[in-house]
């Protein structure tokens, strides 16, 4: 006729609780957390995404450039090209002034990582040009 | 040689003599451990007696916490109702040396000796009669010839209680209520727990996810590193084309022409021929509204202006 003494059983109940209740705050806690990480986690890709696909995406900045400098009224600029792995340098020893003016307009208003440019007036109406794009 | 061993039946009153009881026996309480009464009223089940057991003997019992049982006599509509403290059985049962481990079951007077005719000592001052159908503890004088009863030969019927063992501390009911309080928030508790648990785990997927589809490096760190190289890369480019946009608007004097323009690990190198000296101060005071940091130096009628990215 032994009975558990409900004294012993609702302490028993309690500490279940608290344990319960202790196991329930580091759960919220630790989900509070890793909430902070993915949203941390999503605005970076988002941004560093975006900022690669402008400046590393290499099938895009080389198809442009090309498109640039194969357009007609180039053609008098003389200018080369030589692509490499992850750059490209287009130079002319001798371009007529309004041809300067077009291309650095193209390349201006495009978002290309433009590492180093050099223009030297070679007299009022010629320059040499130098620029070296990156991606 | 028994097979089939009986256990001891022991007659339990706070009167008599210690009993002690180191085996399993079944306890026939004396009159003086409980109240009974005899009543008739027109309800068919034991339950819904029961229920009405506590006010019908309110104004009989002194102050204390009780217990209460009933049983169908023979005749029909009447029933055996009776009252007792758990406590005053338990401490009776203590000073009397009987383990609670070795009860089998207990039992009322009332239900097991209503059937005896002569008078039954049970200790040297009372014994025990049956008047009017109920089993009474009477002074010994009081009756003629007490026999001694043999115990073991009662033949025990079905009407029998369970003593609690901490009634006095807290009724089963409160106390049911206190366990079922208790069971929900642990349910509810352990509930969200687990809900929690799922969440965080579907947000740690994500991450990876987010990790894999983008083709993150492995670290928030390492990222963060290689966006902060994309923004420098950004706001140099902004600013060199802004730049180069400022002196395109410059209104230079009659003479004077940009003869070189560089741009070289974030500094821009301009210069300006057939300039004056002393007076450049239209082609730098337009930097200066747009807070353009720069330097210039000016040698042989040449100014050359370098603006840092």
């Amino acid at each position: 006729m032994n009975r558990i003494n409900p004294l012993y059983a609702t302490i028993l109940l309690l500490v279940v609780l608290a344990i319960g209740m202790l196991k329930l705050s580091n759960s919220r806690d630790e989900l509070k957390e890793l909430e902070k990480v993915y949203k941390t986690t999503n605005r970076l890709s988002t941004e560093l995404t975006a900022l690669k696909d402008v400046y590393s995406d290499k099938g895009k900045v080389k198809e442009s450039l090309q498109n640039i400098l194969k357009q007609p009224v180039l053609r008098s600029a003389l200018l080369k090209s030589d692509f490499k792995k992850s750059s490209v340098n287009i130079s002319s020893e001798d371009m007529d002034i309004n041809s300067l003016n077009l291309l650095m307009n193209k390349i201006l208003n495009t978002s290309y990582n433009i590492n180093s440019l050099d223009i030297k007036r070679i007299s009022d109406e010629k320059v040499s040009f130098k620029m070296e794009i990156k991606w | 040689m028994k097979f089939n061993k009986q256990n001891k039946i022991l007659f339990l009153d706070p009167n008599s003599d210690h009993i002690h009881a180191d085996e399993k026996v079944h306890i026939v309480l004396s009159p003086s451990l409980y109240w009974v009464k005899k009543i008739s009223i027109p309800v068919k089940s034991i339950r819904e007696v029961k229920k009405l057991l506590p006010s019908i003997f309110e104004d009989v019992l002194p102050d204390g916490k009780y217990s209460y049982s009933a049983y169908k006599s023979d005749k029909d509509s009447e029933f055996l109702i009776f009252a007792y403290e758990d406590k005053k059985i338990l401490d009776t049962l203590v000073k009397q040396n009987i383990s609670i481990a070795n009860i089998v079951s207990v039992h009322f007077a009332q239900s097991e000796l209503s059937h005896i005719t002569e008078a039954i000592g049970v200790n040297e001052t009372q014994s025990i009669c049956v008047k009017d159908g109920m089993v009474i503890l009477v002074p010994r004088y009081l009756t003629k010839n007490s026999i001694k009863l043999d115990w073991n030969s009662v033949s025990l019927s079905n009407h029998k209680i369970v003593v609690q063992q901490f009634a006095h501390i807290v009724d089963k009911k409160s106390l049911y209520g206190i366990f079922t309080v208790l069971a929900v928030l642990i349910l509810l508790v352990f509930s969200e727990l687990y809900i929690t648990n799922k969440k965080s785990k579907n947000i740690s997927e994500l991450k990876d996810e987010l990790f894999a589809k983008n083709s993150l490096k492995p670290t928030i760190a390492q990222n963060q590193a290689v966006l902060k190289k994309y923004k420098t890369m950004y706001s140099e480019q902004t600013k060199l084309r802004e730049y180069i946009s400022y002196l395109l608007d410059l209104r230079l004097k009659r003479n004077e022409q940009i003869t070189f323009v560089s741009f070289q690990e974030a500094k821009v190198i301009v210069s300006f021929s057939g300039t004056n000296e002393k007076n450049f101060s239209h082609i730098t005071s337009l930097l200066k509204s747009k807070k353009v940091t720069f330097t210039t130096s000016h040698t042989n009628g040449i100014l050359n202006l370098e603006i840092l990215l």
